[in-house]
């Protein structure tokens, strides 16, 4: 097919030129300035040849920054405008997506996602450019250098057969593969009926809007310390690189980590996982370059206080953003395939990411390996009663965590290497997997924590340490022993590792609130290190009392399959019937109907609590629903009902989508139950279950021969109409008759509705007839399977994040405050 | 010896550990006949949902049963008995990921991973 001599109509070909040129600005500008930034710094400082290099180099990268901003705009002009020309635009948005979701739309695919990351990049570019001073050449050299591989990603030119990037710009719907050979391309105006593919249900989540540009930010950040370290391997400066790292690398800290949490409450309120964290291959992907970040952060501060641990210093910071790109890598080539839900799919730049990855591994090797011999060397051991040797313990029990961690993750690329068959362990198994290396992990980490706060660097005096965590270890101890009795953590060898965890939370947190009372006086300003700490305790206490005592309500006592092996006794659903009321816990359930609102429907679910005197102390309705989407699948997300101490989370596993409002649910089988009479004259209604009964007229001309009664004296029929709860209407007309004196009745059934219904007498006084219905027993009515999960606590994880959050800025501003 | 120097050593023992462990912990893909010939031995099994059978799913007896017949990627067809509840659209998945293990003739699965050719990735020819 020609479609070469067409004249379409209503394109917007402007927006896609513009982008396309400011992709390839961006892509030459940023070239540019690596190469005269790189030149830059290979002069003396501040000689004649630095500055003049200096001067292309910032203009290049204000040009390059300034084209990033302008596709950023570009991209988000043709998403809020619609341009359904564009393949982009059409893959990820449509007219009836409400606009609050536009900047979801706009990271959904690949190309937006890297178009996010080179954005942070540029803003994180021009902040060094004005702060930096000496270390702007070097610095701004690596990070020109790396938006030269993103603006790559971008380009979507070929070179010989290979195509370098995915361009939103320049891909038009009607020149997609896909779609070029359709007829719609013949159609000089399909413009006009076209709507867009529309956003993945799960993404139309406030969540969504900020948690990618939030773990974007994290993720770019941590190229501002490998930039620093990189520059101080080149520039032989091997310790002063660190100070203008330090603050960063914190920063960093707590945008990726309020960034991977922010994806846990994404999954806990969008995803059926039915919990926040399910060690998912991609969860895993952004964890592990923050357990090295985090690594990173603490022996600079080690380095700072006391000069050592200077080889870890280098290895953390730079194999923070490694594991970046390693954690791109996995999720963006499609290796993951089908072990994790949210990977993307592929765009064949496979072979591109990993090009990317070597090149910075490779300089990374090449430049340590180097400077090795020079660096300078510690003189003496750390002292065991100093700070400085637990805090390097736990970074490299961090290390090893995000290593255990990456091991399993990688499987899929184990296979593809080795050509082997291993398969990642999947939900429950998972999560036994991860948690028998991460507990301990987490247990040694949280100890660290609480004692070496009481640790002075260099020294410390044993007696006075013991004097000070004697409190704490008192508490946690007494406290995690009582609440692991309570909970029966004792009876059994896998819940003694909760007992210990519990213990180790609390120790950590008490630790450091003794350390913010006693030892800084309640002194907010150097406080920023103990908040944080706190609020890390309670993040991993919140995570784990809720994991661990959560409790599936949902019960199921039909079916004994555990002939098969634990692992099958699967019993966390529950089957409720419309207006149906099932014991669940401590709650009475009813499943009350459904409510169709646009894409979704409402499963309303109410809940009862009856307290001691029985009556009901607690009722509140949970509306999980099921999101109708054709082009996309179905998908159902949860409602949680939230309380201070535990939320309750509801969440559908399968509903009858089929009769959809219009239709009836189809009534098979049961038994009549016990018929229900109704005295009533004509025109009277009366109601069934699922209709109002209308009794219209009697008729008295019955052919008798048809219905078999030939002899009956008197046959009078009752009309009946009957319209259902949708509005479909029925008709029946029961029979009274009198053969031989005998009064006698023809049933007459609705088998639609599970409806019987006969006709006793006729009171010719008051011209009352008696009529009576019977209706199935327990027929298919519309049904939902439910689970019904409680999680206590689980606000504790919440708080410790906001806690978290306000001591790592406390410790940030602290340290800016220091460093001016 | 230096305290470095155990440390080291500690953490490279962990480290292989770790290796061992997650291997040994892996699962592996396989076809139903590699599945029945190590029965009682759990497998990934890849394969296609066989549409022309029926699939049953009675909730009113027991919402975490549900059996579908599965064809794997040797076409060897097997019931496979799902002990958890239909997944919704289920219907609709090109491809199966089933987890468990054979008894007898029957694979009794404690979960399935679904590829829903319409999640992501739209195969379905808009109508203009």
């Amino acid at each position: 097919m020609e479609s070469a001599n067409i004249q379409y109509l209503g394109e917007h070909l402007w927006a896609g030129q513009l982008g396309n040129c400011l992709v390839i600005l961006s892509f030459v500008a940023a070239l540019l300035a690596s190469l005269s930034y790189f030149s830059a710094a290979n002069c003396e400082v501040n000689s004649e040849g630095e500055i003049s290099w200096r001067k292309i180099a910032r203009l290049s990268f204000l040009v390059h920054a300034f084209s990033v901003f302008g596709m950023v705009g570009t991209l988000f002009i043709m998403l809020s405008q619609h341009y359904f020309e564009y393949e982009y635009i059409w893959h990820h948005s449509s007219k009836e997506m409400p606009m609050r979701y536009l900047a979801s739309c706009f990271w959904e695919g690949q190309e937006g996602s890297f178009l996010l990351w080179t954005f942070w990049n540029a803003v994180l570019g021009l902040i060094l450019m004005k702060g930096s001073k000496e270390w702007e050449s070097p610095v701004l050299a690596i990070v020109s250098l790396v938006q030269v591989f993103l603006c790559s990603m971008l380009l979507g030119i070929f070179v010989l057969d290979y195509k370098i990037g995915s361009n939103p710009f320049t891909i038009l719907l009607r020149e997609y593969p896909d779609f070029k050979h359709l007829p719609f391309v013949q159609n000089a105006n399909y413009l006009s009926k076209l709507d867009g593919k529309g956003l993945n249900p799960l993404l139309q989540n406030y969540w969504m809007v900020i948690h990618p540009p939030t773990l974007f930010l994290g993720f770019a950040s941590t190229v501002v310390p490998f930039a620093f370290a990189i520059a101080g391997l080149w520039k032989k400066k091997y310790t002063e690189w660190q100070r203008p790292a330090l603050p960063w690398t914190f920063f960093g800290i707590m945008v990726l980590g309020t960034g991977v949490l922010m994806g846990g409450a994404w999954a806990y309120e969008a995803l059926s996982f039915g919990g926040f964290w399910a060690w998912d291959p991609v969860e895993n992907a952004s964890l592990v370059p923050w357990l090295a970040y985090v690594g990173a952060g603490h022996v600079m501060m080690i380095h700072k206080n006391k000069g050592q641990s200077l080889f870890a210093t280098f290895f953390l910071s730079l194999i923070a953003f490694i594991l970046v790109l390693y954690a791109t890598f996995l999720t963006r080539s499609g290796i993951l395939g089908d072990s994790s839900v949210h990977a993307f799919t592929d765009l064949g730049m496979s072979g591109q990411l990993l090009v990317y990855l070597f090149f910075f591994i490779i300089i990374s090797i090449v430049l340590l390996a180097v400077n090795f011999r020079k660096l300078p060397k510690q003189a003496q051991e750390e002292s065991i009663w100093s700070r400085e040797f637990w805090m390097l313990i736990g970074a490299l029990v961090l290390l090893i965590s995000a290593f255990q961690i990456s091991l399993t993750t990688s499987i899929p690329v184990i296979n593809k290497i080795f050509g082997t068959h291993l398969a990642a362990p999947v939900e429950g198994k998972a999560f036994n997997h991860y948690h028998q290396w991460q507990i301990p992990f987490a247990i040694l980490v949280l100890i660290l924590i609480a004692c070496s706060q009481f640790l002075k660097y260099k020294k410390t005096d044993p007696k006075e340490f013991k004097k000070n965590i004697f409190i704490p270890l008192g508490i946690a101890l007494i406290l995690a022993i009582a609440i692991s009795f309570y909970y029966g953590w004792f009876s059994e060898g896998k819940t003694v590792f909760y007992a210990a965890l519990l213990f180790a939370c609390l120790f950590a947190i008490f630790a450091n609130i003794t350390y913010f009372f006693k030892i800084l006086k309640g002194k907010f300003d150097h406080a920023g290190a103990s908040i944080a700490h706190i609020g890390f305790g309670m993040i991993l206490l919140g995570a784990m009392i809720s994991t661990s005592r959560s409790e599936k309500i949902s019960v199921n006592q039909k079916g004994d399959v555990e002939i098969y092996g634990k692992e099958y006794s699967n019993k966390e659903n529950i089957l409720l019937q419309q207006n149906d009321t099932a014991k669940m816990g401590d709650y009475f359930i009813t499943y009350k109907g459904k409510r169709k609102v646009g894409v979704d429907v409402f499963y309303d679910v109410e809940y009862l609590k009856k307290d001691a005197n029985g009556r009901f102390s607690e009722t509140f309705i949970l509306s999980p629903r099921i999101q109708l989407n054709q082009r996309m699948g179905n998908v159902p997300e949860p409602d949680t009902k939230h309380f201070f101490t535990k939320d309750i989370y509801t969440h559908i596993t399968l509903a009858d989508l089929e009769n959809m409002g219009e239709q009836p649910p189809q009534i098979t089988s049961g038994e009549y139950k016990e018929p229900h009479n109704n005295n009533i004259s004509v025109g009277d209604t009366f109601f069934t279950n699922n209709g109002i009964v209308v009794l219209q007229k009697l008729n008295t001309a019955v052919d008798k021969e048809k219905l078999g009664i030939p002899k009956a004296q008197i046959a009078v029929g009752a009309m009946l109409k009957i319209f259902n709860v949708y509005g479909k209407i029925f008709d029946a007309m029961p029979v009274y008759y009198i053969t031989d004196s005998v009064p006698n009745t023809i049933e007459s059934k609705v088998d639609e509705l599970g409806l019987k219904f006969s006709f006793w007498q006729v009171n010719p006084s008051t011209g009352k007839v008696d009529i009576s219905v019977s209706e199935k027993a327990s027929g298919k009515k519309d049904f939902i399977v439910m689970k019904a999960i409680i999680f206590p606590y689980i606000n504790i994880l919440w708080m410790g994040c906001i806690i978290m959050i306000i001591g790592t800025t406390l410790a940030i501003r602290h340290r800016l405050k220091r460093n001016n | 010896m230096k305290k470095s120097h155990i440390i080291g050593i500690v953490l490279i023992a962990i480290a292989i550990g770790a290796i061992f462990a997650s291997l040994g912990d892996a699962s592996t893909y396989a076809s139903f006949s590699t599945a029945q010939n190590h029965e009682g031995k759990e497998f990934h099994v890849v394969g296609k949902l066989d549409k022309s059978k029926d699939m049953i799913y009675q909730p009113e007896k027991d919402p975490n049963i549900f059996v579908f017949y599965m064809k794997d990627s040797d076409s060897t067809e097997r019931k496979v008995t799902l002990h958890q509840a239909k997944p919704q659209d289920f219907e609709h998945t090109e491809q199966i990921v089933a987890i468990g293990k054979c008894v007898g003739n029957d694979f009794h699965a404690s979960s399935v991973l679904m590829k829903c050719p319409s999640k992501y990735v739209d195969t379905k020819q808009q109508k203009i």
